[in-house]
């Protein structure tokens, strides 16, 4: 958990603030909103209690703000109104502060007189607690002004309380940012100046909205505050037993943390509504309450009602219908499957399973750095740290560390966490590698590494080399490179060098792409999304930014000066894409042959096949078929297969055969769609589908179909064969149509 | 049977969206189907037949361990894939399948049935085990037939139990232990069947891998015969690369590795069927676009989920209960079909809504691609950037004709220079993108030549900014010269051997402990006392090969803190809680400790009251006159309000 934060914006809707300027299509408080919208959002996205948040107008067109009544009364204050009070802002806050923020008609109000009222608000309601306290001002920079200010006071205050000020300005001029507005009235320009002065001289920040708004896109880090996933000691050796064992305390905390995007939850209409009202509500944000008064944002029609998962519990059963049968739950017991056995553990033995472990980080051993291989890491990083309040054990940390990196080792260790159950976690093997950054931050980085079973053995033939089936080993061989791929490959991954394509802090080359600036891309799509749909109900939802994409393509200066060594790794590579209907066809009569190539159909004689039994029928049927190009041939071998899936449904007692007809039917399916003769498929599958739903296949066998659909043996369509008459969507209606 | 079968539990289309796990969990429910098919035959018995390696098994016997382990590690690392064990060359004849009443043992002269092909049960792993420990029980049943079996017989007999037991499945293989390169001799109509035979297993898909023993005299010349049963993959092109299971004899070797040991080397490299995780373009420049397949080669073991079984009938044996779940309005409690199910996010109190469609364009990046965006050394790659276990690529000819040379000069380029490529990568469609490094992988050979690592790439998902955490606070005190160097001598003395971590050397402590206590109880037995640990440290010959160093450290980081502290300016005791030497029981902290002011002052300080666990705080809280009831928060209020008063 981050630092409780108090915010307050002051928006200033004064009359001018209805205009628009500098050629842009929208009034300037509109397209200040944008920035307000996104800060407001992005807190109330994070759904904290603690973060709370206040919205103040200047220049409206009254005066109301409660924070005491000699404040009320000073005219100073005038045309200041408290929008929306400090709270955690809602949906309805949201809402209802839309409907708020209006141009209003007139320019009176001072924007240093809010300033000086938010520091009140803010002291008022934040006390002497821990607060990341903020206020950010937004005006146009047109409106009167004080000239008795105590700017320095301000200041000074500020910086006291530790609040940041933040003035962002419509059209103020920010050389940094490159924008000068044309024509600048002699008062805004002297307005700036004072913001200016009062932003700087309290270490707040100064800036121009279009800068804001362009810098918007740039995903906030989020800062989250690190929990310890141990605090215990690193040893060396056991302590209860040897005398010269090494303990030095340490915490461990996360180094990487996936963060999940957003996910969404499901809900269905409420049931008082309409089948039809539900579903055409499309885009819409709707309201928890039904009694949620007047809701103006979005169409909030039925309601939701949240899904509940209801669960029970089946067992097979020979002799019930459909062989299985719901059981009570009362009757289960927690346990386990070993193979297909049913072990079942009582409640008292709960824990038997669990290895019985010491919670420690204990080192195993030393192994070189040089010699590790990277794809041994297992999980995501951990860092471990010296326990922050003693520091001889610090000491002690450090000369590990240090000791590590000099004689470039790391070290392997057993790790035993605490677990929330109560129970330890099972020990797992870490690979501990020291990390010393350029700040001097000492620590160890950790991943765990692979048991033996986590290895699974897989076999490659060598990438430099070709051993042949007859025991030559070519120099040449078509999955060889030549020398000119060897070459062009060499020159393009040069040419293609991201280690100084990018800048680094100082503005010199550096790391294009380092991990620290790329940012995910589905986390913050989401997050945008959610955010634009929960101000904006009715609207479309805006492009992907930028940013987000940047890193899916190369970068293309960097291309241009690999182009000639690319193109001429590709000349070289002569990489050939196969065309779809080829893909894995074996021709006819090209059929496969065991190691030795002996021709096994001459064995068979000069007999064709012409019976398939039902004992053997895939491999017949696909011998069948692999010696004709006879359509006739064909015809009959289907209607055979046909008749043996027919049997197996037929004769199956339960679900028994299934397995055996869907095999059948997967063969035809693949070896019918490949001899292009989709039509014989399907007008067998259209015969089957008819025959079982008619109960001419041995009564009720909607789980064969079941069955069908799930390994999606449907009809063959346009697009898996261009000769099927039967459209996708034709297909597909087949399919689900119970 | 299993879940997957469920018709509940997952519909015609699947619904993929944001499950990032969904494709591993696809991954490990791909189905494999082994059947052991082992001889008996005198030569395969006979001990002495293969001297001097086989430590007194024969052949048989040695095979038969190795089904035994094989079905052991089957049930904890692919608890649905079957395995079946067919002898052939018995003088007993066994056959059931398909579950009809009146099974046909005689189908099938001197085949023998010991294990249907199906999910292992308890039972068969005793009735296993009685049959390779209890050599009475081994001589019952291990008597060779006076004339050979039929290998077309054999072979016909493992079709139908694959055809029968293990229809769909899309990996069914059969492991043929033989020594006798040469069944049928004289015989040429047997012969010819036989290899008719094999097509049919061909045909059907399932996949014949010969494990030749090498027969007591001689070798084992698979020309003879088998060339004529086994299937090489690519079987069109001679120019092929050889299958890498080109079999070499198997047999006990001079240095004492017993041919079980041989054996379950052999096996244990072909038990995993070799499946794809994707299938993928690579793009490796506009332009250059070859066909590439992922897989996982390395993936965290974990124990079984516990599951529901049903204990409910008087007479009847527990069984796995298979729950299914109804989705069901939780106003009405009315069920709900999947078309009125809607998605929408939590947003300020309300939900935020999406059409399905909207929903399906927020997270399309684009479609599933690795493509090298450039390349950086490896130096670049910190050994912190890791999100999870990597992927392993390697090329793949079906799309592209030609991706593997090219492949192979990308990645031979690589491992050269140590260079890695950064690339953006979508593994399936709906997937989140992710930047991943491309990191060469050199192929690595055992001692005898046997691959132990293939060559390809391998592909490290890498954090984002958003995944990565800041610094946590901390105490830096830098240890001076003499005491690193102290510390390097100690880490000198316990270097693992070679200097590399084997993972092969450590099995899973716990996940062997979960399935002995499961194999126990399911068998009735008693559970075994203590576990066997490969992961604890070796306490005596670290005090033994290091001690003395570790003294000296401890020694020297005494003086060198007494130095540091009076460069500091406080000469003053401290908590000293780093212990060496020698053994001063250390005061074990315990909750409810009192804490000193000034180290909650030091707390306070750096802003970390809030970490302190509440029976601290409360502790310390009440010593000072602090209200102690309340949150946590409040607590913590108290406490730095005093410090913010004083």
């Amino acid at each position: 958990m981050a630092d409780k934060e108090a915010t307050v914006f002051i928006v200033d809707v004064g009359r001018s603030m209805g205009e628009k300027s500098n050629g842009r299509e929208e009034t300037n408080l509109d397209w200040c909103m944008h920035y307000i919208w996104e800060k407001i959002t992005t807190t109330v996205l994070k759904g904290r209690k603690s973060d709370i948040m206040l919205v103040m107008g200047l220049r409206t067109d009254e005066t109301n703000h409660n924070v005491s009544a000699r404040i009320s009364e000073d005219p100073s204050y005038s045309n200041l109104t408290v929008f929306q009070p400090f709270s955690q802002f809602l949906m309805p806050t949201l809402r209802d502060l839309r409907e708020k923020i209006k141009p209003s008609n007139t320019n009176e109000g001072d924007a240093i007189w809010a300033v000086v009222l938010a520091i009140q608000m803010i002291l008022l309601q934040c006390k002497k607690l821990k607060y990341i306290k903020k206020i950010i001002l937004v005006t146009d920079g047109t409106g009167e002004l004080d000239p008795d200010h105590d700017l320095e006071n301000i200041a000074k205050k500020l910086k006291e309380e530790k609040i940041q000020l933040v003035i962002v300005g419509v059209d103020f001029d920010s050389p940094e940012y490159g924008f000068e507005e044309k024509n600048k009235s002699p008062k805004k320009l002297e307005n700036e100046e004072t913001l200016k002065q009062l932003a700087e001289d309290s270490d707040g920040a100064f800036g121009t909205m279009a800068e804001a708004i362009a810098e918007m896109v740039t995903p906030e880090g989020k800062i989250t505050r690190p929990i310890s996933s141990y605090k215990g000691e690193l040893t060396l050796g056991d302590a209860d037993k040897y005398d010269s064992a090494m303990r030095i305390p340490v915490e461990r905390y996360p180094r990487v943390m996936i963060a999940r995007p957003a996910t969404a939850t499901k809900f269905t209409v409420r049931s008082n509504v309409g089948p039809g009202e539900g579903s055409t509500q499309s885009s819409a944000t709707v309201p928890q309450e039904d009694a949620d008064g007047d809701v103006e944002m979005g169409d909030a029609g039925g309601g939701l009602a949240a899904i509940k998962n209801a669960r029970t519990y089946q067992i097979e059963d020979k002799n019930a219908a459909g062989g299985k049968r719901d059981v009570e739950s009362g009757d289960l017991a927690k346990g386990y499957s070993y193979g297909r056995t049913a072990v079942f553990i009582n409640e008292s033995e709960r824990n038997i399973t669990d290895l019985e472990t010491q919670i420690g980080l204990e080192i195993v051993g030393f192994v070189d750095a040089s010699k590790f291989d990277r794809y041994m890491e297992l999980s995501r990083a951990s860092m471990i740290i010296p326990s922050k309040t003693n520091e001889k054990g610090a000491m002690a940390f450090s000369s590990f560390v240090h000791a590590l990196w000099e004689s470039d080792t790391y070290a392997i260790a057993r790790f035993v966490a605490k677990s929330t159950g109560g129970r330890n976690k099972p020990p797992v093997l870490l690979l501990v590698a020291p990390s010393i950054d350029s700040n001097e931050f000492e620590c160890l980085v950790d991943v765990e590494l692979p048991y033996a079973e986590d290895i699974r053995q897989y076999k490659f033939p060598p990438l430099d080399k070709v051993v042949t089936v007859s025991g030559k080993n070519p120099a040449q061989h078509r999955f060889l490179p030549n020398d000119d791929l060897l070459q062009s490959m060499s020159d393009y991954v040069d040419r293609m060098d991201l280690s100084t394509f990018g800048e680094n802090d100082e503005g010199g080359p550096g790391e294009y792409a380092p991990m620290g600036e790329v940012y995910s891309p589905v986390l913050h799509r989401i997050n945008q999304v959610i955010k634009w749909r929960a101000v904006h109900p009715n609207e479309e939802i805006p492009p992907v930014p930028e940013i987000l994409t940047k890193y899916s393509q190369p970068p293309e200066d960097l291309l241009a000066q690999a182009k000639s060594s690319l193109e001429k790794a590709i000349k070289a590579g002569g990489v050939k894409r196969v065309p779809p209907k080829q893909k894995g066809r074996k021709r006819a009569h090209d059929t496969e042959k065991p190691l030795s190539g002996i021709d096994v159909d001459a064995l068979l004689g000069s007999s064709k096949r012409t019976k398939i039994s039902a004992e053997n029928a895939v491999p017949e049927f696909k011998q069948m078929l692999a010696t004709t190009e006879d359509v006739k041939t064909i015809r009959e071998a289907t209607k055979q297969m046909a008749e043996i899936v027919k049997n197996f449904v037929r004769h199956s007692l339960g679900d028994r055969d299934y397995g055996r007809a869907v095999e059948a039917l997967n063969v035809m399916r693949s070896e019918l769609t490949e001899l292009e003769e989709p039509g014989l498929y399907n007008e067998m599958l259209r015969d089957l589908k008819k025959r079982m739903f008619a109960g001419e296949l041995g009564g009720e066998r909607k789980e064969m179909w079941w069955k069908i659909r799930a390994n999606r043996l449907g009809l063959i369509d346009k697009k898996l064969s261009l000769v099927s008459d039967v459209s996708e969507q034709d297909a597909k209606a087949f399919l689900s149509a119970k | 049977m299993a879940s997957a079968d469920n018709p509940y539990l997952h519909d015609g289309d699947a619904d993929d969206e944001d499950d990032e796990d969904l494709d591993e969990t696809g991954y490990k429910t791909v189905k494999d189907a082994v059947i052991f098919a082992i001889e008996v035959s005198k030569s395969m018995l006979d001990p002495e037949n293969h001297r001097p390696m086989s430590k007194g098994d024969g052949a048989t016997l040695a095979a038969l361990k190795c089904a035994y382990r094989v079905m052991q590690q089957r049930i904890i690392s692919h608890p649905n894939d079957m395995v079946g064990i067919l002898l052939f060359g018995t003088e007993q004849s066994k056959f059931s399948s398909g579950g009809d009443a009146g099974s046909n043992d005689l189908a099938y002269p001197h085949c023998y049935l010991l294990t249907d092909l199906d999910v292992p049960e308890a039972r068969d792993v005793k009735q296993l085990r009685d049959l390779v420990e209890d050599p009475e029980e081994a001589s019952k049943l291990l008597v060779p037939s006076k004339e050979p079996a039929s290998m077309a017989n054999v072979l016909f007999c493992v079709n139908q139990t694959f055809t029968t037991k293990a229809p769909n499945f899309s990996s069914r293989r059969v492991f043929l232990v033989t020594d006798n390169d040469n069944p049928h001799p004289n015989d040429k109509n047997l012969r010819s069947s036989a290899i008719v035979r094999a097509k049919d297993l061909y045909d059907l898909g399932v996949i014949v891998d010969l494990f030749p023993i090498l027969p007591g005299s001689g070798y084992f010349d698979q020309s003879t015969f088998y060339d004529d049963i086994v299937y090489s993959t690519n079987p069109a092109d001679p120019e092929a690369t050889a299958p890498l299971s080109s079999s070499s004899n198997i047999s006990g070797r001079a240095d004492g590795i017993s041919l079980l040991e041989s054996l379950m080397s052999s096996i244990n490299s072909k038990i995993t069927p070799k499946r794809a995780l994707f299938s993928l373009p690579f793009e490796i420049g506009p332009g250059l676009r070859i066909g590439v397949k992922g897989y996982i080669p390395i993936k965290r073991q974990e124990p079984a989920k516990s599951c529901y079984v049903w204990v409910g009938g008087e007479n009847e044996k527990p069984q796995i209960a298979f729950g299914s779940t109804t989705q069901m309005a939780e106003d009405t409690a009315r069920v709900v079909t999947k078309e009125e199910i809607r998605k929408a996010f939590n947003f300020g109190g309300e939900q935020v809504l999406f059409t399905p469609e909207e929903l399906a364009a927020i997270r399309n990046f684009g479609d599933p691609v690795i493509r090298i965006m450039g390349f950086k050394p490896l130096s670049m790659l910190p050994i912190w950037a890791n999100t999870r276990a990597p992927y392993f690529m390697y090329p793949s000819e079906t799309d592209f004709i030609g991706s593997t040379r090219v492949f192979s000069a990308l990645q031979q380029k690589l491992l050269k220079d140590n260079k890695m490529g950064l690339a953006w990568f979508i593994p399936r469609r709906n997937a989140t993108p992710t930047l991943a490094a491309l990191v060469p992988g050199a192929e690595k050979k055992g001692e005898s030549g046997e691959q132990v690592v293939p060559p390809g790439i391998w592909i490290h998902p890498l954090p984002f900014a958003d995944d990565i955490r800041q610094n946590p606070e901390t105490t830096v005190v830098h240890a001076p010269g003499d005491l690193v160097a102290l510390m390097r001598k100690v880490i000198g003395q316990l270097q693992l051997p070679k200097g590399v971590y084997d993972p092969l050397n450590y099995p899973n402590p716990a996940l062997q402990w979960f399935y002995r206590i499961l194999q126990a109880i399911a068998l009735d037995e008693d559970t075994p006392e203590t576990a066997e640990d490969k992961t604890t440290p070796k306490y005596r010959q670290i005090d033994k090969r290091s001690g003395d160093f570790t003294k000296d450290w401890g020694e020297q980081l005494e003086e060198d803190f007494q130095v540091w502290q009076k460069r500091q300016g406080r000469g003053g005791k401290r908590s000293v809680d780093v212990e060496d030497g020698p053994p001063k029981k250390r005061a074990v902290k315990v909750k409810g400790e009192t804490m000193e002011d000034d180290e909650m002052k030091t707390h306070f300080e750096r802003n970390t009251i809030s970490k302190l666990t509440v029976p601290v705080l409360k502790e310390w809280a009440s010593g000072h006159s602090i209200p102690i009831h309340g949150k946590k928060a409040d607590i913590v209020e108290g406490v730095q309000r005093y410090f913010e008063k004083k």
